[in-house]
């Protein structure tokens, strides 16, 4: 074999891999949205928002989502503190682009769109951002197999996820942590501008009705140096849930 | 004693699954370093008690109920036992229906009647569609949305609907006292002023709302507006004046839109108002507002403007048109999850008045929280904004929510 040729077949080689990879990590993501798909979801978060003085504040909200990946629309509505109750917040997710938001304040009986540059601003005090409570469909990233390592004690893939053109994101890059025994993604770091921006750590593994959920999300601000920590009580899938109930004019009914 | 016991009783009741409650009590101190020609008074106290409950009956009916319970040291407040259903009481009532409705909801239907919130419009800082949406402004320090009674129908999806509102009575703006110092009527001559003139009749109103990527609404509203005009006559007894409120006839066609663009948010809205009454403008008023949420950080400024068709020259209180030809701004910053601070102004674009708000504000635990705030005012006594110049307040309020 010529050095010319053997020079193409470790391109051709080394192109190969990289698209197998490309792809063994999509399909990892593919399964892993596959086995978390329900066609409705409900659960209470209470929520524990640390600041960096290690002030900490409680807060609690009622999550509903009806459908699923790309198609889902979901309401968050806080329940506590007490000056906040009511108020919601309604997400559209899209499948080829980023959601829709608004929300909803019933002491004055309003509703106000988040406008997508908006999403990186911090949701009501948490270290989530209102992007980060939008759902991540796997058709709106490009995948990368980064490695392996091992979280809390579990094998997991480590994989590079960027948003496509069409999803406007603040994130550049997100790095997933997912496990090799059940395919849940067990942590996230999101990166701006390749600097590590949040992490989110899922933790508390359950099996419920069928369905490998984390019963225990920290989500940690490193600019901030300001942690949330959101438990899920009382997690049900598959229930009932009215299609009206996922419109403006539904969170106006539930004030 | 009232307001606490009437807490107890009330916290009391709630048990039942389908059974929300919310409520606060909000006690205010406001503090004027200047007394006016009408006013003598420099330090305000004002208490507010608020309770509101909702039951659900099943998955199509819902029934609201709140409550108000008010005090305070200047006489702003009706004293001895009233219970407001109307809202239209000069001062503020001792004890008031805040909301009492029924509400049913099935498939792309929702209807609401009886006492409640209506709110239309996309801007902040006024909005000149609003047409269901009277204030209490007694004072502008603590300023509160008052409910009407109407029977409101909204049909239709997400991305389009229609929103019919009938009011079978008008619910007026609760202005400022004659004889206090956030009158609109102030110039050293005794005034006497003759009870309000409120018409009969009903309001209605039209709304197409449409939201995709973009966001636009279509409205139209007969009926009378809630903010007055005053009818002025001679008392030559006193060598004064003699003046009476009166609501003109109002119809108005309004658009409001919001898009979002890369850099930031913009939202218009614009109504036209006409009225069959000769002693009443006609004119065109207008926001254009850009607002930015940028981390811990929200911006929203923009320009309120007003062209006049038809001016009569009739002495008014519109604190709507009063901000007209002004810009205004609001920059917020969320210190950390307990703590923001907000700067608000307001100028007007010939310079004739200015308005600044500078306000703190903490929440202590999960019931309390304390704010406090100050306004300095300055301009020309011929301003809307400006003639309040001896105005300029310091306020602390703490309110427990529950």
């Amino acid at each position: 074999m010529s050095s010319k040729r053997l020079a193409l077949t470790l391109i051709a080689g080394t192109l190969a891999a990289g698209t197998l990879a490309a792809e063994d990590a999509r399909q990892i993501m593919e399964e892993s949205q596959r086995r978390t798909r329900a066609t409705s979801e409900r659960y209470e978060g209470n929520l524990e928002v640390i600041s960096p003085n290690t002030k900490v504040s409680q807060k609690s909200w009622i999550y509903l989502r009806t459908g699923s990946f790309g198609n889902s629309k979901s309401v968050i509505r806080f329940t506590t503190p007490a000056e906040v109750k009511g108020v919601a917040l309604l997400i559209f997710n899209h499948p080829d682009r980023s959601s829709d938001q608004w929300m909803w304040t019933p002491a004055v009986s309003r509703d106000r769109r988040i406008a997508l540059q908006d999403r990186s601003g911090r949701f009501f005090g948490t270290d989530f951002s209102f992007e980060d409570l939008e759902e991540r469909d796997v058709d709106q990233f490009d995948y990368e197999m980064a490695g392996e390592e091992v979280i809390a004690g579990a094998p997991c893939w480590r994989i590079n996820s960027r948003p496509h053109l069409n999803r406007m994101s603040q994130y550049t890059l997100s790095r997933v942590w997912v496990r090799k025994d059940n395919y849940v993604p067990v942590q996230y770091e999101n990166f701006i501008k390749d600097k590590l921006a949040r992490r989110l750590a899922r933790s508390n593994l359950e099996k419920v009705q069928d369905i490998w959920t984390p019963r225990l999300l920290e989500m940690t601000d490193l600019r901030r140096n300001s942690k949330t920590v959101l438990r899920l009580v009382k997690l049900e899938y598959n229930i009932p849930l009215k299609e009206e109930s996922f419109t403006l004019q539904g969170l106006r009914r539930e004030d | 004693l009232r307001i606490v016991a009437l807490a107890a009783a009330l916290t009391a009741l709630a048990s039942a699954q389908n059974f929300t409650q919310r409520g606060f009590l909000d006690l205010t101190g406001i503090g004027y370093p200047q007394v006016t020609q009408n006013d003598s008074g420099q330090f305000v106290g004002e208490g507010l008690f608020r309770y509101e409950a909702f039951y659900k009956l099943g998955t199509d009916f819902r029934f609201s109920g709140g409550i108000d319970a008010r005090a305070d040291t200047h006489q702003q407040t009706e004293s001895g036992f009233h219970f407001s259903f109307r809202d239209r009481e000069e001062r503020r009532p001792d004890f008031a229906v805040r909301r009492l409705s029924a509400g049913y909801s099935h498939g792309k239907l929702t209807l609401e009647v009886g006492k409640q919130l209506i709110s239309w419009g996309k801007v902040d800082f006024v909005r000149p569609t609003d047409r269901f949406a009277p204030q209490d402004q007694i004072n502008f320090v603590t300023p509160d949305s008052l409910a009407v009674t109407a029977a409101r129908a909204t049909y239709g999806t997400q991305g389009d609907n229609i929103d019919v509102i009938y009011a079978p009575w008008l619910t007026p703006n609760r202005d400022p006292l004659i004889n206090q110092r956030w009158s609109p009527l102030q110039g050293g001559v005794p005034v006497q002023e003759l009870p309000p003139s409120i018409p009969g009749g009903a309001q209605l109103g039209v709304r197409w709302n449409h939201i995709r990527d973009n966001e636009y609404s279509l409205s139209y509203y007969q009926g009378h507006d809630f903010l007055p005009l005053f009818s002025v006559t001679p008392d030559p007894l006193h060598g004064g004046i003699f003046v009476q409120r009166f609501y003109p006839q109002l119809r108005m066609l309004g658009a409001d839109a919001a898009a979002p663009f890369h850099w930031a948010t913009f939202k218009g809205e614009a109504a036209y108002f006409k009225s069959s009454d000769v002693r009443s403008d006609q004119y065109l008023l207008y926001v254009l507002q850009l607002e930015r949420q940028s981390g811990d950080w929200d911006f929203t400024g923009g320009y309120v403007g007003e062209i006049v068709t038809v001016q009569r020259d009739v002495p008014m209180f519109s604190p709507l048109r009063g901000l007209a030809r002004a810009f205004v701004g609001k920059v917020s910053y969320t210190i950390d999850t307990n703590r923001s601070v907000s700067f608000e102004a307001a100028v007007r674009q010939n310079g004739q008045g200015v308005r600044l708000k500078p306000e703190y504000t903490q929440a202590f635990g999960q019931h309390w929280r304390a704010t406090l705030g100050m306004a300095w005012i300055s301009g020309s006594p011929s301003d809307f904004i400006g003639q309040y110049h001896q105005n300029r307040y310091v306020t602390l309020s703490l309110r427990y929510s529950f």
